[in-house]
């Protein structure tokens, strides 16, 4: 049945892996096994296909979308605490930039990678990622930017959660068509993905 | 049994445009035609066979037995030409392969034939061989941008039946038509014989002849005997040969266009004229492809800056009744993935949809025509693909003006995840050669290298339709037999 979920999750069936799921949890099955077994595996198999370019982004939305409706099933049966796979990440566009749909895309499939993803939209400021992290405490906080005037916020973030004492506890990762992996170097951001795929895998190894 | 993952063979793709342009109409086109005529009939033709001139002469031509020169009466030719047809079927091993001239399509080839390879194994670059054209040709049967086969390069290592054993070469790696490039009586016979025996019978060969012969002529003026003796047993058989001439401005044709182009008709023509006066209806194809000497050097130029005009060769072809083989490419760039060799093989590539000729060629060879590499042929084979896709006209029913889904969507929305992006969306972006992902995921890799490796995986797991054994060790028996005779 696991195998069946996973191969729904990579067809984008939702038909039938809303009824596998559900079939899992009348045999008894966790929500984290369904998630290790089944949920997470079939993603990995649509990231690694988006990768080798057999994969086009609707496809990988797609699929990602049914992950969610599976996640639907199995938040209620989850223990108080647990999260629904990789944690949470906070993600928004600097301020000054209206730009969003990279970071929506990369949103989704975070969501799809089994991440919860906290959107902010976009014209963040700096103190609204820090109250996002006081308040959602994710693992990692993404900061998307299209214009290069812009991408100075993305640093001034980090100066702010540095002075607010939170730097060490949570992860930064940044993008954007502007944003480079040297710059993200250079501001001392922990992640950069060059395209959305590769941004959530970065941001698999930030939180393994 | 092709291994698993092995590229299969891509449907044909023939170049076609709803959107043809005569650039000249017929009064544009009657000087030419007229002075075309009008060469035939007061300067005539040497044609250097006592076969075809005695042909000529009991047609009424005028023959100047000392000089072998015709003077061909407009009449004659008007009348001959009558016979020629103008639509015709090309025909293939594989009879989905068969191709229709006149039906609007553009079928096209390689650029033939070179003489070099820069050595896929060894990167060395050296004279071509047979082997190298078997390679090719499965090459050419695998693209779809490739509807019937061009020797690409010369079976050098072959003498002087090289010939055959290119058309050798050509049926037992491919099952479509061949156009092969036999000059010469005897050799001309051993091909007929080959393309009875692929076709199955004399009967059927001449319903759809799976193979058609390329014969060039010697501008100004004049047919050699191998080319046009050959060309009577062709059309004996009935073998489509297209006549290709080559005027060179300032050497062997005037240093103006429409001068050359004139002395390029008159050669096709009276071809055409011998053709149908010997074998009425036989099919004739022609080419006048302009050349150019550089003129401090006398190198050949495929493109000068100022090459205008090339679709007055399929215009004037078309006046006088006969198919063309037209924009037939070419690049003088050393070397593939150049600027030089894009822009000169594209042009062309747009220009033989627009002008409407039958048959086109060019692709894959650099050099002026000398030089192949596997991944130029790749590489041209993408530049076809996009001027292929230009000319294509754009669905506009309901599902794809897609009027419920911006509904859905909404002001500044997205489509990503909709149901219809999915359902279109392999087909809205089609990637080239050029748009392959590198593995830094941002950054596109180099395409000639992209090209280089395309074209090795079809070198070394593409496996054509073979050739029915009996049929395959029938063309052996009738190419030895001839590199037989050449030696006594």
């Amino acid at each position: 049945m696991n195998d069946q979920l996973k191969q729904a999750i990579i067809d984008g069936n939702e038909a039938v892996a809303l009824a596998m799921t559900q079939a899992l949890v009348a045999t008894g099955a966790t929500p984290r096994e369904i998630l290790d077994e089944a949920l997470l595996p079939g993603m990995d198999v649509v990231g690694a296909r988006m990768r080798e370019g057999e994969c086009f982004i609707p496809e990988v939305l797609l699929s990602a979308r049914v992950m969610q409706a599976c996640l639907d099933i199995l938040r209620p049966l989850m223990a108080a605490g647990d999260e629904a796979g990789m944690g949470t990440v906070v993600i928004g566009t600097v301020e000054g930039d209206l730009h969003d749909i990279g970071k929506n895309l990369v949103g989704m499939l975070l969501q799809g990678a089994g991440f919860t993803v906290v959107n902010l939209g976009t014209g963040v400021t700096a103190s609204d990622f820090v109250a996002a992290v006081k308040e959602h405490q994710p693992r990692i906080i993404g900061m998307s930017a299209l214009l290069t005037t812009t991408l100075p916020h993305m640093s001034e973030t980090i100066a702010l959660l540095k002075d607010e004492g939170l730097r060490d506890a949570v992860k930064v990762m940044i993008g954007g068509a502007p944003v480079t992996a040297a710059y993200a170097a250079e501001i001392g951001a922990d992640g950069y993905g060059a395209n959305a795929g590769m941004a959530v895998e970065r941001a698999k190894e930030l939180v393994g | 049994m092709m291994a698993a993952g092995a590229p299969t063979r891509q449907p044909l793709a023939p170049l076609r445009s709803d959107f043809t342009l005569r650039f000249h109409d017929d009064a544009g086109l009657e000087p030419l035609h007229e002075a075309t005529l009008r060469l035939l009939e007061t300067t005539g033709m040497r044609f250097e066979s006592p076969q075809a001139l005695a042909i000529l002469k009991k047609a009424g031509a005028k023959v100047d037995e000392g000089s072998d020169l015709v003077r061909l009466p407009r009449r004659l030719v008007e009348e001959a030409l009558s016979l020629a047809p103008r639509e015709f079927v090309l025909g293939a091993r594989d009879p989905s392969c068969d191709l229709q001239l006149g039906s609007g399509f553009t079928y096209g080839t390689t650029d033939g034939c070179g003489v070099e390879v820069v050595d896929w194994h060894t990167g060395e670059r050296r004279s071509s061989t047979k082997a190298d054209l078997e390679a090719i040709t499965r090459m050419q049967d695998c693209l779809g941008s490739i509807s019937y086969w061009w020797p690409t390069v010369s079976a050098g290592d072959c003498g002087e039946t090289a010939q055959l054993h290119e058309i050798e070469a050509g049926w037992n790696n491919t099952s479509k038509h061949l156009m092969g490039m036999v000059q010469g009586e005897p050799l001309a016979r051993a091909a007929v014989e080959m393309a009875t025996a692929v076709a199955g019978g004399a009967a059927e060969l001449r319903r759809r002849p799976v193979m058609s012969d390329l014969i060039g002529t010697v501008s100004p003026l004049l047919h050699d005997k191998d080319g046009i003796e050959a060309g009577l047993v062709f059309a004996a058989a009935g073998v489509p040969v297209c006549y290709v001439t080559m005027p060179n401005l300032g050497t062997t044709a005037p240093a103006t266009k429409a001068g050359a182009f004139v002395v390029g008709a008159a050669e096709i023509v009276a071809a055409a004229v011998l053709h149908e006066l010997a074998a009425p209806g036989a099919p004739v194809i022609g080419s006048i492809m302009q050349i150019y000497a550089d003129p401090r050097t006398a190198l050949t130029l495929t493109s000068p800056l100022d090459d205008r005009c090339r679709f007055l060769a399929t215009e004037l072809l078309h006046s006088f009744g006969l198919p063309a083989l037209g924009a037939f490419g070419g690049t003088d760039a050393q070397g593939p993935g150049t600027w030089l060799a894009g822009a000169e093989t594209m042009l062309q590539l747009v220009q033989a949809p627009l002008d409407g000729c039958e048959l086109t060629t060019g692709i894959g060879l650099t050099n002026t025509y000398q030089l192949f590499t596997p991944e130029n042929l790749i590489l041209d084979d993408d530049l076809y693909h996009r001027a292929r896709h230009a000319f294509l006209d754009i669905p506009m029913d309901e599902e794809s003006l897609a009027l419920d889904v911006i509904e859905a969507v909404g002001p500044g929305g997205h489509f990503l995840a909709h149901t219809h992006t999915r359902a279109h969306m392999r087909d809205a972006v089609l990637r080239s050669v050029s748009q392959e992902i590198g593995p830094d995921g941002q950054h596109f890799r180099d395409p000639v290298e992209v090209a280089r490796e395309r074209a090795l995986d079809i070198l070394e797991h593409y496996r054509p339709e073979p050739l029915a054994g009996d049929v395959s060790g029938e063309l052996r028996r009738l190419v030895a037999a001839a590199d037989a005779a050449v030696r006594r």
